[in-house]
């Protein structure tokens, strides 16, 4: 690592006075420490908001409100969360491993960055990076990269399996910003796609920090599920991953919500096909057909043609288990 | 920036190796060469740090760099915490920080003041083992043993947190321990023998 | 019949474990780098960016800006190693990698710099600093590609004809493939290397061999091996990634002669894929032909792997199919392909891992073409009386026992006969086995045992343990050789400096040093009667066989000589304690016999239609090791092996980019092994039976055919529940999904 000052963050709107430009917030480290040891974050100051940013969870009248420094674990074991979102919990435990969820923290979790190898090497041209030295995934390895929204200059995806039920569940992202005002981002606009700009990640404002992500109500408690396909059985990042919940009045559809992580640059909605779904009768035919719809929407690449099968049918099996829950 | 970055680098090299070969450095030189420096060669951050581990309190002078895990293994000698990656992507390096399993390789020490830390070496009360240790001898699960304090620890909170209700649950909630020798049979042994 | 080892009630009456069982689980067990040495400081390597090519320039003088570094070590600033002074030498030298003793680039991640520096953060830090410029040339790492240009050679003596058996009625041929495995201890190799004298080392270091450290060490550096002591106490594993000696122990070396203080140095995670060997890639083909009855005809086995630029390393996968099954016509050929990576090595079952896969296979597919249940036509076809390589019978051979013993015990007789038959909503169920053999070695080893007064000894020998139960094994034959109980003998391992013994390696640790222990123990025996005559007579000439040794001294099975306490055993010879030492090693009986451990894997798994998920639900590996010398941990190292080859099979494999002549996610994220939830609980049972002629403890080698078998075994059961026969290693859930 590169030697660094640490401080302890003031608290409050002071927080976001502190930190410099080349400055960073630290949370929960899991992922921010890793890239540290690397040398792709090379920090002069780290501000330590572990002991100052709200990390409580607290129903609000029209849905719920989680503390950025909540950790992964409290909130997927948090009884209103199981009770309300269980679609979120089921989506932070498919993730990482006890111990990581025991630290990371809701804010940092949305911030973590690409597990794109050439990402994480730092002596290989990534223009995420290292803007301007190529995306060698796009013509190298991407068999763990997007099939929908890439650019030619990025088709990392994103990692987290907790934002794609944040995604599915239409969060909002608290923030604070240098100008010490609170401002909210909806969760969808949160992330972003790559685009000529794949260093940034996502939309927060320079220097602002995250304070606390809200969900609004659902009706999607009974009938949700979260399906992640990988290498291995734990502990390992998604080749697909796909959130459903369906909101059923007797075996109507009322409403549907479908997300998934591994295929983009950020949590991916499947829209259209929620549209589709939304008035239909729940049956492993009306699914199998949803699930056709995606094909329309993405584009695989040379290494990763099989995730448009996977994807597909991860949607219908969801979709199935939707009704099992 | 990044092509001033690289400008500075070329230029401080080269004055580098000149003033190597001066007697008398002129001081408008001298100062630019520790600016430049101090810009591509970072100066080494310490704070003294009181840390609590094993519920011994431990005062010591530390590299802000320094994570928990190089802190235990280098400067307190509890080598029992094992580097397995370095990266999270273990789970040997698990230790309980206020009594939740955590990895220390990604644990900064300077966030771990007014903290309570458990290492392997703090688990067993004096002579007598942890219950979770003779389980792990009796069920012998390990074989080369440089997983088995990390899932130990790991163990220990996975019963604390209740995930023992089958094989399936216990293997899940384990799977953030690798063990390369594949221990497993052993280590969903010894704690199911816990756990009951 | 030997009861199966139960998943949840495996050795019900054994609670004290293994010897150093104490020490792993309180932490107290000392790995290499977590020894204490006055004046330590901290190695790091900087590593090259490209893949082939020569060092222009190395540029340190930001890292020597750096706080704490001490010094920087590259190929133009070092201390000369006198056995790798000139290219000569370091080919001679047998060494490998040379490193700071060359210009050259061969692999990318290749060492060119050791920063040395006051701490670890320091030293991490300074490396990140140092740049290089490069004479770039064209690399190659592209094994698809370049393997078919190189021509293959006979491998092994051919039998028969290949002619003979081109017109056989049934006829199987494919093509299988796998990718680079990497051995990935849970502990990184690392070096504490201390110069206590000008010419005197001392080595803490991970190895599966301290006294191949030690001759290594002394040879490069030009000093008598009694000058190099070499530790291993506790190894994090191996798998064969100790069984050389690599940079890292090297170059702490050369750190420590150079700032004149000891250096530590542990390899990163990353730095483990390149610079502490892997199973290397391979390509193989095979052709088998039958008879309408399942009676093997001929087979012709080739096959390719890759190695490095500059050494060669032959994998020799064509040796298992000259074990199992008789075949009158056979014929193997092989070729390696030299690429811009580093040496691959010997990783568990090298070579008949990567060759039982491709055979095994091949023996299913024919199954099915025959319309004949795998395990008959297994069962027909093994040699069970002879080695059919050599013609000499085997000493013991029970793998038709262990085919049998598993089938009945995953109820095989429930697997379907054609493949995909057996579905339960989206997944697909199949069962599938294979079997694995593995030459049963032994080598020269030799032991010490020190008595103290109060009748306690202490058993030691320089082998180490890497896991596999080697000091509990040691115990236990000391213990039945001697009588005297198992709490009053301590083991002492790991050390060059205590008698002599192979590297643990080859599954031969055990077999080696049993016999030596059985001699060592006789050699006490023996100094007891001595001392004992001295105290009385009636001891003179009397058989060791007769001799009883209990917790408080020695008596007779038989005869008139009365018992005689330690106290006065020792006493009235004058002296504070017995020591002897011995060596045993393999004698006619090798020429007589071939020697084999086998098993038997069987595996039932669910396969996802939608999405290629494969859950593997059930494993039982039945296991002919000759007699168990401890149950306990024999059905660990068997299970584990079972982990491993689970990993093989569905998910372990080495990515790179061909263009950019680099590994790619070459960490313990990216490289996935099993972890606890991919693994069922593995069900594990011995044959049991001993093999006196392998030696005097009856057992055979297990280390390496828990895992050969297991990646066939479950492909073939993949084959069983959906019809895809996947011949690429590893099977992941794009190609089960895509196949």
């Amino acid at each position: 690592m590169k030697p660094f000052n640490f401080i302890k963050a003031a608290g409050g709107t002071q927080t976001v006075k502190q930190k410099k430009r080349t400055g960073r917030f630290i949370a929960g480290g899991t992922n921010l420490v890793d890239l540290m040891k690397k040398h792709i974050e090379q920090p002069e100051e780290l501000i330590d908001i572990s002991g100052s940013v709200p990390a409580s969870i607290g129903k609000k009248a029209a849905g719920i409100r989680i503390g950025a420094m909540a950790r992964n674990s409290v909130v997927a074991t948090n009884p209103d969360i199981i009770a309300a979102y269980p679609l979120l919990s089921k989506a932070i435990l498919a993730g990482a491993s006890p111990q990581i969820r025991n630290m990371a923290s809701t804010g940092g979790n949305m911030l973590q960055r690409t597990r794109c190898p050439y990402f994480y090497d730092p002596t290989l041209p990534c223009n995420k990076r290292n803007p301007g030295t190529g995306c060698s995934a796009l013509t190298g390895d991407n068999r763990m990269s997007a099939i929908v929204g890439w650019s030619e200059n990025c088709v990392a995806v994103h990692p987290s399996d907790m934002c794609v039920a944040l995604a599915a569940l239409d969060a909002n992202v608290i923030i604070t910003g240098k100008d010490q005002l609170t401002k909210t981002i909806p969760f969808k606009n949160f992330h972003r796609l790559p685009g000529n700009t794949p260093e940034q990640d996502n939309n927060l404002p320079a220097d602002a920090l995250i304070t606390a992500v809200e969900i609004p109500g659902n009706a999607f408690q009974k009938n949700c599920f979260y399906l992640k396909l990988r290498d291995r059985d734990s502990y390992a990042f998604a080749l697909i991953s796909v959130a459903a919940a369906l909101h059923l009045n007797g075996t109507t559809i009322v409403s549907a919500r479908l997300a998934s992580g591994g295929v983009a640059h950020k949590p991916w909605r499947w829209y259209s096909v929620e549209q589709f779904l939304e008035g239909k009768q729940a049956n492993a035919q009306v699914f199998q057909q949803a699930a056709t719809l995606v094909q329309k929407e993405i584009k695989t690449l040379p290494h990763n043609v099989y995730k448009a099968t996977m994807l597909q049918g991860a949607i219908e099996v969801a979709l199935q288990n939707c009704l099992n829950a | 920036m990044k092509k001033a970055h690289t400008h500075s680098r070329r230029l401080f090299l080269q004055t580098s190796s000149m003033l190597a070969s001066l007697a008398f450095i002129p001081r408008s030189v001298k100062a630019f060469y520790l600016e430049t420096r101090n810009f591509l060669v970072a100066s080494k951050k310490t704070g003294s740090l009181a840390v609590s581990v094993n519920k011994k309190l431990y005062t010591v002078e530390a590299d802000t760099r320094t994570t928990l895990l190089d802190l235990l293994r280098e400067n307190l000698q509890l080598t029992g915490t094992k580097k397995g990656c370095d990266h999270g992507q273990c789970g040997a390096c698990t230790v309980h920080i206020d009594g939740k399993r955590v990895l220390s390789c990604l644990t900064l020490a300077a966030m771990v003041p007014g903290k309570e830390v458990t290492t392997i070496e703090g688990l067993s009360d004096g002579e007598h083992l942890h219950p979770m240790q003779q389980a792990f001898i009796e069920c012998d699960g390990f074989q080369c043993g440089y997983c088995t304090p990390g899932q130990i620890m790991s163990a220990v909170a996975c019963v604390q947190e209740g995930h023992t209700h089958s094989v399936t649950e216990i293997k899940e909630f384990m799977s953030g321990n690798l063990c390369r020798c594949g221990a497993y049979n052993g280590i969903v042994e010894a704690i199911q023998k816990v756990a009951s | 019949m030997q009861p199966f080892f139960e998943a949840t009630d495996y050795f019900p009456a054994d609670t004290d474990g293994r010897v150093e069982a104490m020490a792993k689980v309180t932490g107290k067990a000392k790995y290499s780098a977590e020894y204490q040495a006055p004046g330590l400081c901290y190695g790091f390597f900087a590593t090259s960016t490209v893949a082939a090519g020569k060092i222009v320039s190395i540029d340190t003088t930001l890292a020597k800006q750096a706080d704490g570094v001490i010094d920087i070590i590259t190929h133009e600033h070092k201390p000369l190693v006198p056995g790798l002074a000139d290219e000569t030498k370091i080919r001679e030298s047998r060494f490998g990698l040379p490193v700071f003793h060359t210009d050259k680039i061969y692999f990318k991640g290749q060492p060119i710099a050791l920063i040395i520096a006051e701490t670890l953060e320091e030293a991490t830090y300074a490396a990140s600093l140092i740049t290089a410029i490069y004479h770039a040339e064209t690399h190659n790492i592209d094994f698809e590609l370049s393997h078919p240009k190189v021509a293959l050679k006979p491998d092994g003596k051919e039998r028969g004809s290949l002619q003979a058996w081109q017109q056989a009625p049934r006829m199987v041929e494919a093509e299988y493939t796998i990718r680079n495995e990497v051995h990935n201890p849970m502990e990184m190799h690392a070096t504490i290397a201390h110069w206590t004298a000008d010419n005197k080392l001392k080595l803490y270091d991970k190895t599966q061999g301290v006294n191949n450290v030690q001759r290594t060490m002394a040879r490069l550096f030009g000093i008598p091996n009694d000058n190099v002591e070499v530790m291993s106490e506790f190894v994090g594993g191996g798998f064969g990634s100790g069984l050389r000696v690599w940079s890292n122990t090297l170059a702490a070396t050369m750190g420590a002669m150079q700032v004149k203080r000891p250096v530590k140095l542990m390899l990163s995670r990353p730095q483990m894929f390149m610079l502490t060997g892997y199973r290397p890639q391979c390509w193989q083909r095979v052709k088998l032909g039958a008879d309408e009855n399942g009676k093997l005809l001929g087979l012709y086995h080739q096959g390719r792997n890759s190695t490095s630029m500059y050494e060669n390393f032959s994998e020799g996968f064509t040796r298992e199919c000259r074990l199992i099954y008789t075949v009158e016509n056979l014929k193997t050929e092989s070729a390696t392909v030299p690429l811009n990576l580093s040496t691959p090595t010997w990783m568990r079952g090298p070579g008949d891992c990567s060759g039982d896969f491709a055979i095994e296979s091949t023996v299913d597919e024919l199954s099915y073409l025959l319309k004949m249940d795998p395990v008959e036509l297994r069962l027909k076809n093994i040699s069970n009386e002879k080695d059919p390589e050599t013609g000499k019978p085997w000493s013991t051979n029970y793998l038709s026992e262990c085919i049998s013993r598993g089938a009945e015990r995953i109820e095989w007789k429930n697997r379907p006969t054609g493949s995909g038959q057996l579905t339960d909503g989206d997944w697909k169920i199949g069962y599938g086995m294979a079997v694995g053999m593995w030459g049963a070695g032994r080598q020269n080893a030799s032991a010490g045992i020190k008595m103290q007064k109060d009748g306690s000894i202490l058993v030691q020998t320089a082998m180490t343990d890497i896991g596999t139960g080697t000091g509990t094994g040691i115990q236990n034959v000391a213990h039945d050789s001697t009588g005297i109980p198992k709490n009053r003998i301590k083991i002492e391992l790991g050390n060059s400096s205590l008698p002599p013994a192979p590297s643990q390696g080859g599954s031969t640790g055990l077999s080696s040093i049993t016999g030596a222990i059985a001699a060592v123990c006789n050699a006490l025996k023996q100094k007891l009667v001595d001392y004992a005559t001295v105290v009385d007579n009636a001891y003179k000439g009397m058989n060791i066989a007769d001799l009883l040794i209990s917790e408080t001294g020695i008596s007779a099975r038989s005869g008139n000589a009365p018992s005689i306490s330690f106290t006065v055993l020792f006493d009235t010879n004058h002296i504070d304690t017995i020591a002897v030492e011995a060596s045993a090693g393999p004698g006619d009986e090798r020429q007589k016999f071939s020697f084999c451990s086998s098993a038997a894997h069987f595996c039932k798994l669910r396969v996802h239609t939608k999405t290629g998920k494969v859950k593997i639900e059930r494993m039982v590996c039945t296991v002919d090791a000759g007699k168990v010398v401890n149950s306990k941990a024999a059905a660990n190292q068997i299970s584990g092996a079972a982990v491993g080859g689970i990993g093989m099979a569905l998910m372990e494999e080495q990515n790179a980019d061909n263009a950019l002549g680099s590994l790619l996610a070459n960490d313990l994220a990216g490289y996935h092994f099993a972890v606890n939830a991919d693994a069922p609980i593995i069900e594990v049972a011995f044959i049991n039976k001993p093999d006196f002629n392998s030696n005097p403890s009856g057992a055979k080698g297990i280390g390496e055919v828990g895992i050969i078998g297991c990646a066939a075994a479950i492909a073939n059961a993949i084959y069983n529940a959906t019809g895809k026969r996947l011949r690429d290693l590893p099977i992941t859930p794009d190609k089960v999904l895509m196949g």
